[in-house]
């Protein structure tokens, strides 16, 4: 199928894109890289380690640019993403192995929460229009959407967490527990619920905006102006008429989206010490742990490429325009 | 209500020896789009021959798709011709054109388009749309723009054109913008005008006039004029030729009262037939033909209108017939004007003609 | 300018988001007024509650919170607005290009687009700053510039790529304007609204961007902004001291300035895009004595099928009321098909949309009655009128690209219709498709194709059939083959000729081409500037047409035969429908009219023979009594 073909060949032309700016960044540092970063270590670094970062940055070879660039790439094909500097000397893709998961399950559940959620009340706001609700819910959208995460992060933490302890301040789980026991789920939600929240709050704004928009677009579509004069019923106007066609460039939007909510998870995590990625990668940035940081941006990028490929393999399924390779 | 014979000129014609060259001459004029990403090959036009002598109006009929619209903007030089060539008043002119060469060529070739709502910016007054081409073409003198954007707006019937020239084009009806667009083209002193359905967006009640204005100034300034349009009554009224295409290509050129009078290729006829004709009756002549123009990408390998040809033969499937002169400067793509080809058996007798030849 | 005020004037929430705008810019500006201490002093007791010297309280530093936040809202401003700027500069660049260049350059621009849109931009931002750290505030800004073009390039180059396709931007090339010039002069004006909704989302991204930035540590946190702010109550931990205020003030003005950035965008969204929106009521009815006059006794010995009378319809706009249909009396017999003639404008369109129900808002019906087989169609309830839609009458709309809904299959769309009306065995409903589809020339297997698949003739064709489902009495049809190549046109209105014989409905054929309705009209009405002028048998009108506006429609089309000579069209263009229009609306269009007479009366409709009404004074004297006064 040439649309998802070129979707793919797009994904790879990215994931080289990160990849090369991964390998280029550090090597926008001024004289030796490494050496500027073993300096603002202030000699607090174990020798090992020292060869180790060498070693992830291909200093220790002798070949050109080029060749650094290649063997870098070689590595990065077998897996080897070097050692972690901060957590000396555990593999940077042991720690990753054990972070993703927290990271996949919170921004996987609150995603679809979000994108249900918020186009649910986008398309509530534009089919009824003109009432007070609908009215006022895409001022306070667009307020909940330019929220900083952190700071209403934060301001739940205060007001649910410390003030009131329904929810527990940090953490993913509460130590000492039977795996899959019901405690232990228990306890697992509690300790996702504040950063759930977080996420969803403030990327279902976003959801409500796109998905009114979309919805006030094929409202003044001529099929609707047709399916009225048919004297279909509402439920059935509203269900396949606009809701269907209104979806399809949500899907569009969701790549986008997808970047952004990832972006605020990091900062989410961080404020809720919630052992995912962001708080490794927030971690990282405060120790100078620089292959840790460069591996998990690597691994974030290829996880927001994949979720994107598979939307856009689910909108070919939905509008058979795609599906038979016209533009919509 | 006061009539004139708009059509009185060009009937004198001098000898050929020393006739001038021809307004313009394209030579198996061919277009092939890409279309998309995915490598499909689109011919829109298809080695299309034809001429406009100086001074005449060759009106190119033809429905949506049959490439009439693609041949204006291949002579404008919007899109490249994939082959061919093309003279311009005698003289040959590359194929590709760039910097002053193709100004030059812009002076000399000037496009009238159809809905004159897309075709001025909205944003700019309409004295500063007709003082670009002024500019760019070196006819504008210091102090004297104004005067000749309303001079140019006087002959296009805005009068007084320095009140049209301080408007913006949301102020004027569909009408008065396309004689706004007229002037423009006008302002560069074109030799040839290609006019590409320019009363098809207007009502009704406006179109005539807009064709007499283009007929007025054809007659005062000797304009050549290529007139696209898919109206048979329309080109019959504007052109002294009539050329018709179908899929891309040319399949009858001649005087415009023989083409619309006695049109030789079946395909001419089916669009005269199909045209409104108040005194008729609805269902008077048949439309044998069903179906619908074919695709582009995926032409008929013979004559075109081959599969919806109620008098086709094998021979019409195996290769593009060829142009039979079929009277004085008229031509028809139809093998229907060879006696022996003429003599095979029917392709399709289910389509039942009805007319004949 | 005069844009952007247009944009306040029509949309509250822009105006809001300007206003809310313009007072974070003024914090910022005024900072050394609104407050007497410097933001980095700390002179000041540590952690001080708000209230009294100090309006939001002191930091763990001792210095002054509210000094801090409008001396903040400088460099936060300053931020978003300078990668607002370079970013929107760099999207509009590209964007541009590709859409001017096209070709390669548009494939290779497209591709660098959506690699940046999927490229996550927080964590690429973070990984950067940490490399490039100590660079300040220039590298955040460019970092962050660098990072969030994309956005605004993708949509500047959708819309320029539809901009650069426009007739005016050919028109201008073909009149030798340069590259530069066209993309400068041309193009770039009309993208404007654009551009500033691009302007507005990066900077917004900005905003957030550095907040997250400086609050991850990674911007240069000796520097004042709302997110550095933020990092150091965080890091004095001001929660745990209660310290709320510390924490909540910097973060509640960045989500105020990023809602007034992203109201000003709904605002110029909201204004550019106006939508007509087919709403789920039915034309509003403004009738004012509700007790409809009782059924005027019939006249004509068979009843009408559908009977107007003295329908007035329009458009209220802010301006004032449009009466696009004036006083309209019109009849339709069974089995009759009735011809509906006249200029855009001229009110036919909302005449039959008005009489059915189907106006959208803001059209409304002024007053009158529309019957339907003796049944008031303007006092019927949504409810009602749903039920009787589709079964009673039904409507083919103009042939548009997008009649169909995209989505779903032909088959499902011609369903429907039935299934809303009762119709729901799968048998009746497959064998009605299927007599449907050969009633009207098309193939059975186009059932199972989806709309995109189908040519502009054939839809209109589907269209019909749906129309013809449930076997009504009456379809109005408006423009149904104006968009039509003339061979599918003719193909097309023989079957529907074909198709009305035999089922005995009646037609309402809405066109401006008078020769067309010439050749398939029973009757044919013509209006002008909301009314009906003339009314008569179609041959008659076509032999001995009265009114003089007629006359000259008919003169309007050159023949295809006969001799070839100069006709003229009709100078002049009709009176505004906003106004009253007390006189004939043709006078000042008309070579005939009676000065002192046709332009101080109106003239009223009257038969001068059997079955030949026409207002006009050339043909008789009686006035017409005006129905409505002036609202």
């Amino acid at each position: 199928m040439p649309y998802l073909l070129r979707k793919f060949l797009i994904l790879l032309l990215t994931l080289w894109v990160a990849v090369t700016l991964n390998f280029i960044l550090p090597r926008l540092v001024p004289g030796d890289p490494v050496g500027a970063m073993i300096a603002r270590y202030q000699g607090k670094l174990d020798p090992s380690a020292v060869d180790a970062l060498k070693l992830a940055y291909g200093l220790n070879d002798q070949g050109g640019l080029l060749g650094q660039y290649f063997a870098y790439l070689g590595k990065l094909l077998r897996g080897d993403f070097g050692r972690s500097i901060g957590q000396f000397p555990t593999p940077v893709s042991e720690i990753i192995a054990q972070a993703a998961p927290w990271t996949i399950g919170l921004i996987g559940v609150c995603t679809v929460l979000a994108v249900v959620l918020g186009s649910a009340l986008g398309l509530y706001s534009a089919w009824r229009r003109g009432q007070p609700l609908a009215d006022a819910l895409p001022p306070l959208a667009l307020f909940l959407n330019s929220m900083p995460y952190f700071w209403f992060a934060l301001l739940l933490l205060y007001l649910l967490a410390f003030k009131s302890s329904v929810f527990p301040l940090s953490g993913g789980l509460d130590p000492f527990l039977t795996p899959h026991s019901p405690t232990w789920w228990v306890s697992l939600l509690r300790h996702a619920t504040l950063p759930a929240l977080t996420i969803i709050v403030t990327s279902a704004g976003g959801w409500l905006i796109t998905m009114r928009n979309n919805v006030m677009g094929v409202m003044s579509e001529d099929y609707i102006a047709f399916a009225r004069a048919k004297g279909l019923s509402e439920g059935r106007i509203l269900n396949r008429y606009v809701l269907r066609n209104a979806l399809l460039p949500s899907f569009t939007a969701f790549g986008m989206a997808l970047g952004f909510v990832v972006g605020g998870s990091i900062l989410t995590e961080t404020v809720f010490s919630y052992p995912g990625l962001g708080l490794q990668l927030y971690n990282a940035v405060t120790n100078l742990d620089y292959p840790l940081m460069q591996a998990i941006f690597l691994y974030i990028a290829l996880a927001v490429l994949i979720a994107n490929f598979v939307v856009d393999a689910l909108y070919a399924l939905l509008d058979p325009r795609v599906r038979d390779g016209k533009a919509a | 209500m006061p009539q004139t014979e708009p059509h009185a000129r060009s009937t004198a014609k001098p000898n050929a020896a020393d006739e001038p060259a021809p307004a313009l001459i394209l030579e198996g004029l061919t277009k092939v789009f890409q279309v998309g990403r995915s490598g499909r090959s689109v011919t829109a036009v298809n080695n299309v021959t034809l001429s406009i002598g100086r001074g005449e109006v060759l009106g190119l009929v033809g429905e949506s798709g049959s490439g009439k619209s693609t041949i204006a903007r291949l002579i404008a030089h919007l899109h490249e011709p994939t082959s061919g060539a093309m003279c311009l008043a005698g003289k040959p002119v590359p194929r590709q054109l760039r910097g002053r060469a193709l100004t030059r060529f812009r002076k000399d070739v000037q496009m009238i388009f159809q809905d004159p709502f897309a075709s001025l910016n909205p944003l700019h007054t309409i004295g500063y749309t007709l003082a670009r081409p002024l500019e760019i073409h070196g006819f504008a003198r210091k102090g004297n723009v104004q005067a000749q954007v309303s001079t140019l707006l006087d002959r296009v019937g805005l009068s007084p054109g320095a009140s049209y020239a301080a408007k913006r084009p949301h102020e004027l009806s569909g009408g008065q913008r396309q004689r706004v667009v007229i002037a423009r083209a006008l302002a560069a002193r074109p030799e040839l005008i290609l006019a590409d359905e320019p009363t098809s967006a207007l009502d009704v009640s406006i179109r005539l006039d807009i064709m007499n204005l283009l007929l007025d100034l054809r007659d005062q300034e000797g304009l050549s004029m290529l007139f696209i349009t898919h109206d048979l009554a329309g080109a019959r009224y504007m052109s002294d030729r009539i050329a018709v295409m179908y899929a891309g290509y040319l399949v009858e050129i001649g005087p415009a009262e023989r083409v619309i009078g006695q049109p030789q290729m079946p395909y001419t006829q089916l669009l005269k037939r199909a045209a409104p004709k108040p005194e008729g009756n609805l269902n008077a002549g048949g439309l044998e033909a069903p179906g619908e123009i074919p695709d582009l990408a995926n032409l008929p390998p013979g004559c075109p209108f081959e599969p919806r040809c109620p008098h086709a033969r094998a021979v019409c499937r195996a290769g593009l017939p060829r142009m039979y002169d079929v009277g004085a400067g008229h031509q028809a793509r139809c093998i229907l004007h060879d006696p022996e080809l003429a003599a095979q058996p029917l392709l399709h007798p289910a389509l039942q003609p009805h007319a004949t030849l | 300018m005069k844009g952007l005020l247009t944009i306040l004037r029509r949309s509250p929430r822009a105006a809001f988001g300007v206003g809310l705008l313009a007072a974070l810019l003024l914090l910022a500006l005024l900072a050394p007024l609104l407050t007497p201490y410097s933001p980095t002093s700390q002179a000041f007791g540590t952690w001080l509650k708000p209230g009294g010297e100090h309006l939001l309280g002191t930091t763990a530093l001792g210095q002054d919170i509210w000094s801090q936040l409008v001396y903040g809202a400088r460099l936060t401003l300053l931020i978003g607005f300078t990668a607002g700027l370079v970013a929107t500069a760099i999207g509009t660049a590209l964007g541009l290009s590709a859409a001017y260049f096209g070709g390669r350059t548009d494939e290779a621009i497209n591709v660098l687009i959506n690699v940046f849109l999927v490229l996550p931009g927080l964590p690429l931002l973070i990984i950067a700053s940490a490399f490039l750290r100590g660079g300040g505030v220039w590298s955040i800004i460019l970092v962050i510039a660098l990072t969030g073009w994309a956005w605004g390039a993708r949509v500047l180059r959708s819309q320029a790529l539809a901009l650069r396709n426009r007739d005016f931007v050919q028109a201008a090339i073909v009149s030798g304007e340069r590259p530069a010039r066209i993309i400068f002069a041309e193009m770039l004006p009309n993208l404007a609204g654009l551009i500033a909704a691009g302007f507005f989302s990066t900077a917004l991204y900005a905003v957030l961007s550095e907040a997250a930035l400086a609050f991850l540590g990674m911007g240069d946190v000796s520097q004042v902004t709302w997110g550095t702010m933020m990092y150091w109550a965080q890091a004095r931990g001001a929660l745990l001291q209660g310290a709320w205020w510390w924490v909540a003030a910097p973060g509640l003005c960045i989500a105020l300035l990023g809602t007034a950035f992203a109201l000003v965008n709904f605002g110029i969204d909201e204004v550019t895009n106006p939508r007509v929106i087919h709403e789920a009521r039915a034309t509003r009815v403004l009738r004012r004595n509700r007790a409809a006059p009782q059924a005027e006794p019939a006249l004509e010995p068979p009843q009408p099928l559908l009977a107007i009378r003295h329908l007035s319809a329009g458009y209220v706009t802010p301006q004032g009321p449009v009466r696009a249909v004036r006083d309209v009396t019109l009849s339709v017999a069974p089995g009759e098909f009735l011809g509906l003639a006249g200029e855009s404008g001229c009110g036919k369109s909302t005449l039959a949309f008005a009489a059915t129900r189907l106006l959208d808002a803001p059209g409304v019906v002024f007053d009158g009655e529309a019957r339907l087989a003796g049944q008031d169609l303007l006092a019927l309830n949504p409810a009602e009128l749903r039920r009787v839609r589709w079964k009673d009458y039904s409507l083919v709309f103009q042939a548009s690209m997008n009649i169909l809904n995209p989505v779903l299959r032909i088959r499902e769309q011609v369903y429907d219709a039935m299934q809303a009306h009762g119709v729901q065995d799968r048998g009746r409903l497959e064998a009605r498709a299927r007599e449907l589809f050969a009633l009207v020339g098309i193939r059975e297997d186009y059932l199972n194709a989806y709309p995109h698949q189908l040519s502009g003739g054939m839809k209109q064709r589907v269209v019909i059939a749906i129309a013809l489902a449930l076997e009504p009495k009456l379809v109005v049809m408006d423009e149904p083959t104006t968009a039509l190549d003339v061979v599918v046109q003719r193909q097309i209105l023989q079957e529907i000729d074909a198709v009305r014989k035999r089922l005995g409905i009646s037609i309402v054929f809405i066109t401006h081409d008078l020769s067309l309705l010439v050749e398939m009209s029973d009757r044919i009405a013509i209006m002008y500037a909301g009314e009906v002028v003339e009314e008569a048998p179609a041959h008659e009108l076509y032999a001995q047409p009265k009114h003089p506006y007629t006359r000259r429609l008919m003169g309007a089309f050159p023949p295809l035969e006969g001799p070839r000579e100069r006709r003229e069209g009709i100078p002049g263009r009709p009176p505004s429908l906003a106004q009253d229009i007390p006189y004939c609306p043709f006078f000042e269009r008309c070579p005939n009219h009676l000065p002192g007479t046709c332009d101080v009366f109106k003239p009223a409709r009257v038969e001068v023979t059997s079955g030949h009404s026409v207002a006009c004074f050339l043909h008789s004297p009686a006035v017409k009594e005006e129905a409505y006064a002036a609202d």
